[in-house]
């Protein structure tokens, strides 16, 4: 069984030696399709590390009516402080928020300076405990709404909500890419495996002439489809691998200030799982592309 | 790569005990081949065999002759299930080939060694390569794969040529190579499709003389050929297969063989 194995193995190893050209054209071509999947991968794992950072913010604001006095203010501070969960409480005034935002909005558009201050509520901001459950913060929530001197509550919920949009689309769009490289996967490695089997003809008609069972003469084949789809599998990591460290030599700073979390490279259980759905792909590509094996 | 020329002495060469096999007396007492009443054609209304009966006997080097189309290449294919028979029996050690499932059919050609006129060599593989497959698909182990390819080589003239591409060698040389892959798995019986098609008369001699040889060692041989020289310098069993039967011609060259084969269309 396993001098049979490693016999299989070197004959695939000695025909794909042999026709090294047609391999790596394939292998180059599998890539290039894998790296469209892994691309997608790569966006929808960042999209989902920012959702996760967002929806567990730790954060909401809690804007007043402008009939709040300073009293109902102090005493909304201290009733604040003493919810379990609540870990700080901080009030802005409107003219602390106007001043916030010219700082940073003003210098890019200019003509917003003309705001004035009652265009910016007075808010009180608290932050929650990470570990806070989504329903505790949601009954916190509900509690301080029905408060006389609340007009709203922020708990940027909608927002991650539409992160989560974005990352189901995302997904959505990996899986109709992976279906695509699969389609690719067959018809490549199917190609080339029945290219390398009329170049190898003259070979299977030996082998079943010396008594070769099918499983004899398919294997070394199974292995060079395998190896096909597993390498262009590992050469698209290795490509994103290259181009996101560039990418990130350069955007590291501005992405992490704009979306809260630095971008990370596809997690290893993604890239082996690639490598194996490459691997997979490639052996039924082959075994597909033998079903007209030269019979003799 | 394992090389066929290595230090160590080559093993005897020892029949291999195959899937199945088992010693039974009856069985070694039958014909090694019969065809019984064996038809097959390719075209309706022209049959390239009608009722063929031929019975031979282990040991025996039997030529088998005929003009182009008269079936020697058919009765080859169908022995080694390339073809399969319309009707009738083919019986190989008592196995009736005819009925064999596709998967006992790899089997069946491990019990065989098959020779060609075009050679049949991946040109690809060394000439060590060529032979070894034989034994590499039965699973035999390396070192003894290494051992027995090399006395075959050697049996055909070929010791130390193990390393040489199969592409770059001549008809002769190349022809040695199949008849090397043909008989190192030791087979019962080795079919030899018009063997000496492709070299000139000299170097046909030669190879008749390779497989006189293997006959010699016990080795059952069936000869396709119409090349009238072999024939008259070998004095041999004959079939001659004309419309669709086999006529033998027992223990070759003789008067009535002259006259009978100089009546067949050619």
């Amino acid at each position: 069984m396993i001098s049979g194995s490693i016999g299989t193995t070197r004959r695939a190893r000695r025909g794909m030696l042999r026709e090294w050209r047609l391999q790596a054209l394939s292998i180059f071509s599998l890539a290039v399709a894998f790296v469209c999947l892994g691309s997608a991968l790569l966006v929808v794992t960042n999209l989902h590390a920012v959702e996760e950072r967002w929806a567990h913010a730790g954060r909401a604001s809690i804007y007043l009516k402008d009939t709040a006095t300073q009293d109902d203010v102090e005493s909304f501070r201290s009733a604040l402080s003493r919810v379990p969960g609540i870990t700080q409480v901080k009030y802005v005034s409107s003219g602390e928020a106007r001043a916030e935002f010219g700082a940073e909005e003003v210098p890019i558009h200019p003509d917003l300076a003309a705001l004035p201050v009652e265009a910016f509520p007075a808010s009180i901001e608290i932050e929650v405990r990470p570990d806070l459950p989504d329903a505790e913060l949601a009954a916190i929530v509900a509690k301080v709404h029905q408060l006389p001197a609340v007009e709203d509550v922020e708990t940027y919920r909608a927002w991650t909500d539409r992160l989560a949009s974005l990352v189901r689309g995302g997904v959505a769009a990996s899986v109709l890419l992976a279906l695509v490289v699969l389609c690719a996967v067959l018809a490549v490695v199917g190609s080339t495996i029945r290219l390398a089997l009329q170049r190898r003809s003259i070979e299977v008609e030996v082998l079943r002439l010396v008594g070769a069972t099918d499983a004899f003469v398919k294997g070394p084949f199974l292995i060079e489809g395998s190896t096909q789809g597993a390498l262009g599998a590992a050469g698209a990591i290795g490509l994103l691998a290259m181009l996101f460290a560039v990418v990130r030599g350069r955007m590291d700073g501005e992405l992490a200030a704009l979306i809260g979390v630095e971008p990370s490279f596809l997690p290893w259980t993604i890239a082996a799982a690639m490598v194996g759905l490459g691997a997979v792909l490639g052996a039924v590509a082959a075994f597909l592309g033998l079903r007209k094996l030269v019979a003799v | 790569m394992p090389r066929p020329d290595d230090d160590a002495p080559p093993a005897p060469f020892r029949p291999l005990l195959r899937q199945g096999a088992r010693f039974a007396r009856e069985a070694a007492e039958r014909p090694i081949l019969m065809f019984e009443d064996v038809y097959k054609s390719y075209r309706p209304g022209a049959p390239v065999l009608r009722g063929m009966n031929l019975v031979i006997e282990r040991g025996e080097f039997v030529f088998v002759t005929g003009p182009s189309g008269a079936g020697k290449s058919t009765l080859l294919r169908m022995l080694y299930r390339a073809e399969t028979v319309d009707q009738g029996r083919i019986l190989f050690m008592g196995r009736d080939v005819a009925r064999l499932t596709p998967e006992s059919v790899p089997f069946l050609r491990r019990n065989l060694g098959v020779v060609f006129q075009d050679f049949k060599l991946v040109k690809s593989w060394s000439v060590y390569e060529n032979v070894a497959i034989t034994l590499e698909v039965l699973g035999l182990p390396t070192k003894l794969i290494r051992a027995r390819v090399g006395e075959a080589l050697e049996r055909v003239g070929l010791q130390g040529r193990g390393e040489d591409p199969g592409g770059v060698l001549s008809g002769g040389e190349q022809q040695r190579v199949a008849i090397a892959r043909a008989l190192v798995g030791e087979p019962a019986l080795i079919l030899a499709d018009e063997p000496t098609g492709n070299l000139d008369p000299q170097l046909a001699l030669d190879i008749l003389g390779l497989f006189e040889e293997i006959n010699e060692s016990g080795t059952t041989v069936f000869f396709a050929t119409h090349d009238r020289s072999l024939l008259e310098v070998r004095p041999r069993r004959l079939i001659v297969l004309d419309e669709g039967k086999a006529v033998d011609v027992q223990c070759g060259v003789s008067p009535q063989f002259e006259d009978d084969y100089a009546a067949l269309p050619h």
